[in-house]
């Protein structure tokens, strides 16, 4: 080629100036959205537990007995042991979620459903577990229509008869005693065999049998802690033997993360010395508004003394109702688009369709819960049915966008390999691609009922009570939420002691429920793409 | 497709029986049911505006006070109680809030969305997305509580004169809520340019600065701009922050003029949160302009969601 006509003798000088600005300029708008929620978010803590109005000895005691000593810990094992710091770290998290979510829990058994009517409802179950079981082991060559009509008719009486039977005994149970064994067994039942790992039949049922015997002890604890025995069952049946079972589980396999076990142990010491030198000393903690009160009383027209209690009685319903109706109708979808639906018009119509139901305005859904469940169905408004089924509705596109992904991302060899060994559709769905997808599925639903959780305007469309002073009992009575309380504080209560006072504090609540939904779903999916 | 030739003759046999029909017709169930909730939702707008308008109301079979349409649109006064039903104060606030969000969260979530595909270390990125998808999590109210008690105390020291409920603070918020929509759904398209395209930049000799910004940002720009009609179709129909934030005073503003955000005025979803919050009377003429407020909401944003899914897959280029 010609030479020496356009040679270009060097490339001039390359500025490093402007790359440089334009880097930090960019990491600077990524940060500044973060930034302001970190700061909005630390301005709403102090206005709510007003840090500052303890005594300083009070910060001093538990900066020594918690602080230091977790902080010491903590990063000798995040340099020395990472593997181990992950696993200490993860257990004092399962343990905090799940005292959270316990104490929820609690709450439902305490106003909501009474024990006996859960064992009673437990009861029927398992009876008619074992009458289905006892079916189909009593004659094979039963036709199979027969097998059915027997099995039917097995859980429908059972479920008719057995918990107004309990009910009607002259004498039943305590309330613990009854917990233990309806709640505490089944997840002792689980967690004792992920516990007892590889260690045969007998270790198992060691495993199960401490689980339940620790379930029981609420019933003595509780009183004794001044809980009561109910909330004693509860929490130690969702949260302590949950977490104790999953650390025992994890050393059990992999003996080299025991020193984890250290970590939790200073955490959880540390917190219990600094709260028993703290009372003996009569250090003053902070006047913080989120306290036992705050939690557990209704709204009143004094800011001081409002409380959050019904709405979040009522958001655990509404939130029991959203997963129960969105969880199989989305995942249904998911599965008929992914699984089961022909490349042809109509499907690219669902699917268009799905992908704008996700960019409609949450109020919209309001009025079509009104519209529809309010004005044609004749229903009554702001009932906890009603509040569910809506927001059930809001969040379904987004069960069924992200659980579509999940099965996407299911390796076509599997089903492949399913179907060669003669598999149906159905099975294959079923044993295959359903439980490889679950926790990618899984992950997307907490996510959506994090997004229900805080939704407000579709519950004041459908006429949902700012104020309720009662935590709502059945599905057809009136339920209120958190961020509707917290609305209803801010705008129609609207005056300098609710803002200072009771909406921070309502703010603050809502803001950990939410955050500790999030950070679980992130951290299954996190384990779940590693593992893949 | 070999799979699904394959899966067809492998499960014929067993297509039809009783079982597979009737797991096959739950789940079709379940994927109409998304065509049933779209109908239901455009049914109930249109049939509850018809019996708001005057000239649909007959045909409907209602009687008592009803509003024009041409009132209804050209109307710049949004009094309930004098049933003056004006529209346009609403979506000039709506507008205003619009504008003063995509202000926020345009140059922010492209700048973050650049940032995350081209400079971000995989470890910061582990750190960054997580974090971005908690400030979309935040649910709306608490962004209006921090937008009215914290954000316009604070300008309230810069921008004197500034009411306790204004355009700017609820702009503001609102910006900061969509960011993250308009930086994911952006940096995806980002990431989706091929390597060699950068490496081709690079060896040309151009810096990291002259291939972000003259490869990817061009490359992507379909995703980008989908990205801000999703993102402002989102604040559009973005409710609580601005119902708490943004006054209830049904003021026509200049969406364009800066001046005018230093004032309160009241969004469309914030006035049907005001009707109903209100005291108004089921089935009354009131009851009845939500559902034509609602109607409008949905074919604005109905529209900006097939805008943008148009530009998405027109304009896309295919590597």
């Amino acid at each position: 080629m010609a030479t020496g006509q356009n040679v270009i003798e060097d490339f001039g000088h390359v500025s490093r100036t402007v790359g440089t600005v334009f880097r930090y300029l960019l990491l600077a708008a990524t940060l500044f959205g973060i930034v302001a929620l970190v700061i909005l978010l630390i301005y709403v803590a102090n206005d709510a537990i007003q840090p500052l109005t303890a005594d300083p000895r009070w910060h001093l005691t538990f900066f020594l007995t918690l602080v230091l000593p977790t902080l010491a810990v903590g990063g000798y094992l995040l340099r020395t042991d990472p593997a181990s710091f992950r696993f200490g770290a993860s257990v004092v998290g399962l343990l905090a979620v799940s005292t959270m979510f316990g104490g929820g829990a609690a709450m439902i058994f305490v106003d909501i459903v009474p024990p006996v009517v859960w064992f009673g409802y437990v009861l029927a179950l398992v009876v008619a577990l074992a009458g289905v079981v006892g079916i189909e082991r009593f004659d094979r060559r039963l036709p199979f229509l027969a097998r059915f009509a027997g099995a039917g008719a097995v859980i429908v009486g059972s479920l008719l008869l057995v918990p107004g039977l309990v009910q009607g005994l002259p004498v039943y149970p305590t309330d613990g005693i009854m917990l233990t064994l309806s709640l505490g067994a089944p997840v002792a039942l689980v967690v004792g065999r992920y516990a007892a790992a590889e260690a045969g039949r007998r270790g198992t049922l060691l495993a199960v049998l401490v689980g339940v015997v620790a379930v029981g002890a609420g019933e003595v604890l509780g009183p004794m802690l001044a809980i009561g025995a109910v909330p004693a069952t509860v929490l130690l049946s969702i949260a302590v033997v949950p977490t104790a079972g999953y650390a025992a589980g994890v050393v059990r396999r992999n003996a080299d993360v025991r020193p984890g076990l250290g970590f939790v142990a200073v955490v959880l010491g540390g917190a219990l010395v600094g709260a028993v030198v703290v009372d003996a000393l009569g250090f003053a903690g902070p006047q913080s508004w989120v306290d036992w009160q705050f939690l557990t009383s209704a709204h009143s027209g004094t800011a001081a003394d409002a409380g959050l209690y019904p709405a979040i009685g009522g958001s655990i319903l509404l939130m029991v109702t959203v997963a129960a109706l969105s969880f199989p109708l989305g995942v249904g979808a998911a599965v008929y688009l992914e699984e089961y639906a022909p490349n042809n018009r109509f499907t690219r119509f669902i699917d268009v369709n799905i992908s704008n139901l996700a960019g409609v305005p949450s109020v919209v859904y309001g009025l079509l819960g009104l519209g529809v469940f309010v004005t044609y169905l004749g229903q009554p408004t702001g009932t906890v049915l009603i509040g569910g089924a809506t927001l059930a509705l809001l969040i379904l596109p987004i069960v069924i966008i992200s659980s579509r992904e999940a099965l996407r991302s299911v390796p076509d060899e599997m089903r492949q390999a399913s179907y060669g060994m003669g598999a149906t559709r159905w099975q294959t769905i079923r044993n295959v691609v359903l439980p490889r997808a679950f926790p990618g599925i899984l992950t997307g639903t907490i996510l959506a009922l994090g997004r229900a959780i805080g939704e407000t305007a579709p519950l004041i469309m459908i006429g949902a009570p700012n104020v309720l002073f009662s935590l709502p009992t059945e599905l057809s009575s009136k339920v209120s939420a958190m961020p509707l309380q917290v609305y209803a504080w801010a705008s129609l209560f609207a005056s300098e002691p609710f803002y200072q006072a009771a909406v921070p504090a309502g703010v603050v609540v809502l803001l950990i429920v939410l955050l500790s939904m999030n950070s679980v779903a992130i951290v299954l999916r996190n384990k779940y793409q590693n593992q893949q | 497709m070999s799979t699904d030739d394959l899966r067809r003759d492998l499960t014929r046999r067993t297509e039809n029986s009783p079982q597979e029909l009737l797991t096959r017709s739950f789940f079709f169930l379940c994927a109409v049911l998304s065509i049933v909730t779209t109908i239901s939702i455009i049914l109930m707008l249109t049939t509850e505006a018809a019996k708001f308008f005057s000239f649909t109301a007959p045909l409907m079979g209602i009687e008592g006070p009803t509003a024009s349409v041409v009132d209804f649109l050209t109307g710049t006064e949004w009094i309930i109680n004098n049933e003056q039903f004006g529209v346009l104060p609403l979506v000039s606030a709506t507008l205003a809030i619009t504008i003063g969000s995509a202000v926020v969260a345009i140059p922010l979530g492209v700048a973050t969305a650049i940032y995350l595909s081209e400079y971000a270390s995989p470890r910061a990125q582990q750190v960054l997305k997580p974090a971005l998808e908690v400030l979309a999590g935040v649910p709306t109210v608490v962004y209006g509580f921090f937008a009215v008690v914290y954000i316009t105390p604070a300008l309230r020291t810069v921008v004197p004169g500034l009411g306790t409920f204004n355009m700017l603070s609820a702009s503001i918020v609102v910006g900061i809520m969509i960011i993250p929509m308009v930086a994911s759904i952006s940096e995806d398209a980002m990431s989706a340019v091929p390597d060699s395209l950068r490496q081709a930049g690079y060896g040309m000799g151009a810096t990291k600065f002259d291939v972000s910004v003259g490869i990817v940002v061009p490359a992507s720009l379909s995703g980008i701009f989908s990205s801000f009609i999703l993102a402002l179709s989102r604040a559009i129909g973005e409710t609580m922050a601005v119902t708490v934030a943004a006054g209830s005073q049904a003021n026509l503003l200049n969406p364009l003029n800066p001046a005018s955000y230093l004032e309160g005025a009241l969004p469309m979803t914030a006035a049907m949160v005001n009707l109903l919050t209100g005291d108004i009377t089921g089935g009354g003429v009131a009851y009845r302009s939500l559902f034509a407020i609602g109607l409008t909401l949905f074919i604005i944003t109905l529209i900006m969601n097939v805008i943008s899914d148009f530009v998405a897959q027109r304009y896309r280029e295919e590597y």
